[in-house]
């Protein structure tokens, strides 16, 4: 099921890729956490309470003066979910779709190698650097706020967080992928796998924004990925995250089969 | 014993492009060639021999195997030469051939050494900085190293200069040798003549002639450019009773069907500077051949 020299292949032309996101998510990681201050309210939560709708409207909300609200607020509300997206876009482009136009895909296909097989090794690339993304993000915030401020982080929620958002980010991988095994073009790929989760993430922006838009929420994903619910244990937050990730289940197998099933003119 | 069966095959693009029942078969131990001007439909028919593309009507196996369901275990035995040369990114060509070959789950580099030796070509260079002529040896490597017994070779000399054509025929003439069953597709009679046996000739899609390649040479007619030193001379070259189908100046144009022999006989008596045989067209050569078989 998974042909082992294309993983290689895959590993190898991603982790440059995954170096430079990570080197972002550490800069981000390391300016925010030290912003944090348990006793004065820190400066971002001024910036909240002076522009209330363009700090919502970018996901920085923060719920309590916690350690971990403050952290799911500024880095889980806009970082992480536009980094590792940006992962996929590019990543989901590169692996299939952009064989298909370029006419590379031919070799993959002139070999005893199932079609199959292809897409489920390149899917699996995809996951690992995804997953790779988000662990190393995850050790990071333990680490860094271990260093900053000792013993304040809740480490079990926060690890749950993480692993709400790697749903989201697997769901979110699910709709670039199928877009790069639908379309023979890199232009169409990307248009679509960018543009439906951009598209998402703006309605998820403004229904963060203002009151009477809130019902709009309904009409994105986003909401299915809630870090405060999370943080509180509810089991509606949880049930997001199984949805989410059946949905990413559904996205890849669909991209598989339809990729298994088309005519490819290479 | 047939290898490769193609029959009805039918892709309609729509506006007259496509493929429209085409039908024909290849024997083992046998080069066929698949002739054609470019887009006439050589690049589709081979696109579902290899897969790539699901017939829309007909059908086509290779060892008896669908070629659209068992693709991959088709591959397993078989060697392909693309129309057109695209490679991975930032590889050097022996990186691509042993990647290749691991992702073929071949246990040895099988015979790449002895075609890179065999072509002179040296892989270490990148990929993208390659010549086409270069691109196109690291795809004959590539359809060649793992030993397979049947080839699908899409215009497989494109790019490459005369000695490397005749090494590319030696090598094609070996396999043939032993066994091996070999589809070539190509633009040019003169390139099928010295390799093939039999012909598919396709022209808008269809085929128009299945023949040995004897047959369609039995039919050639062939056109001769004799320069002669003056146009006095030339004129009165041309009223020696032969097929002329032009004067120019002092350039006479003879059609020649079977006596060339009265050609050379004539040629002796005039001050003859330069004699040249143009290439013929494909079109030209299966005008001829209907032409011929009508008559």
């Amino acid at each position: 099921m998974i042909n082992w020299t294309l993983y290689k292949r895959g590993i190898q032309g991603s982790w440059k890729m995954l170096l430079i996101f990570a080197a972002v998510i550490t800069m981000y990681f390391t300016i925010i956490v030290s912003m944090f201050d348990p006793e004065l309210r820190s400066a971002l939560d001024e910036f909240a309470k002076a522009m209330p709708d363009l700090m919502a409207m970018v996901g920085m909300n923060p719920a309590s003066g916690e350690l971990i609200s403050f952290m799911s607020a500024y880095l889980y509300g806009f970082i992480m979910l536009i980094f590792p997206m940006i992962f996929s876009i590019l990543s989901a482009n590169k692996l299939i779709a952009r064989h298909v136009e370029r006419g590379s895909m031919t070799y993959l296909m002139a070999a005893p190698v199932k079609r199959t097989t292809v897409t489920f090794t390149q899917m699996k690339v995809m996951g690992t650097g995804l997953f790779v993304l988000i662990f190393y993000a995850t050790v990071l915030g333990i680490v860094v706020c271990e260093i900053s401020f000792p013993g304040e982080l809740a480490i079990r929620q926060f690890i749950l967080v993480n692993a709400g958002v790697l749903c989201l980010q697997f769901f979110i991988g699910g709709i670039c992928f199928l877009s790069s095994c639908i379309f023979n073009t890199s232009k169409y790929a990307v248009g679509v796998g960018a543009g439906v989760p951009a598209l998402a993430f703006i309605i998820q922006m403004m229904s963060d924004a203002g009151k009477e838009l809130e019902s709009i929420k309904y009409a994105t994903f986003f909401t299915l990925f809630n870090p405060d619910r999370i943080i509180a244990g509810e089991a509606d937050a949880f049930w997001g995250m199984a949805i989410l990730l059946v949905g990413a289940i559904i996205l890849f197998w669909t991209a598989i089969v339809v990729f298994s099933k088309k005519d490819m003119h290479i | 014993m047939s290898i490769c069966e193609i029959q009805g095959l039918t892709r309609d693009y729509g506006k007259g492009h496509g493929i429209f029942d085409v039908s024909f078969s290849i024997e083992q131990g046998e080069i066929f060639g698949f002739l054609g001007p470019n887009g006439s439909g050589k690049t589709t028919t081979i696109r579902h021999l290899m897969g790539f593309l699901k017939p829309a009507k007909g059908s086509c196996t290779i060892d008896g195997m669908d070629c659209w369901k068992n693709s991959a275990d088709i591959q397993n035995n078989l060697g392909y030469i693309p129309g057109e040369m695209a490679f991975f990114d930032d590889m050097t060509g022996m990186e691509f051939l042993s990647f290749m070959a691991k992702y073929r789950k071949m246990k040895t580099a099988g015979r790449t050494k002895e075609l890179l030796e065999r072509f002179e070509l040296d892989a270490q260079a990148n990929l993208k900085k390659m010549s086409k002529g270069m691109k196109q040896k690291v795809g004959i490597v590539a359809a060649f190293m793992h030993d397979p017994d049947v080839f699908i070779l899409d215009e497989p000399t494109s790019g490459l200069d005369p000695l490397m054509q005749s090494r590319f025929v030696e090598l094609v003439l070996e396999e043939k040798a032993r066994g091996k069953t070999i589809l070539m597709s190509s633009h040019m009679f003169e390139e099928v003549e010295r390799t093939c046996h039999r012909v598919a000739i396709i022209k808008d899609g269809r085929l128009v002639a299945t023949d040995s390649v004897d047959a369609l040479k039995a039919a050639q007619i062939k056109k001769y450019v004799i320069t002669l030193e003056s146009e006095e001379s030339a004129s009165a070259f041309a009223n020696e009773g032969l097929q002329i189908s032009a004067v120019l100046e002092n350039h006479v144009t003879v059609i020649v069907q079977n006596d060339i022999k009265k050609l050379i006989s004539v040629m002796n008596l005039y001050p003859v500077t330069n004699i040249f045989a143009p290439n013929q067209s494909l079109e030209e050569i299966f005008m001829q051949y209907y032409g011929g078989g009508k008559s």
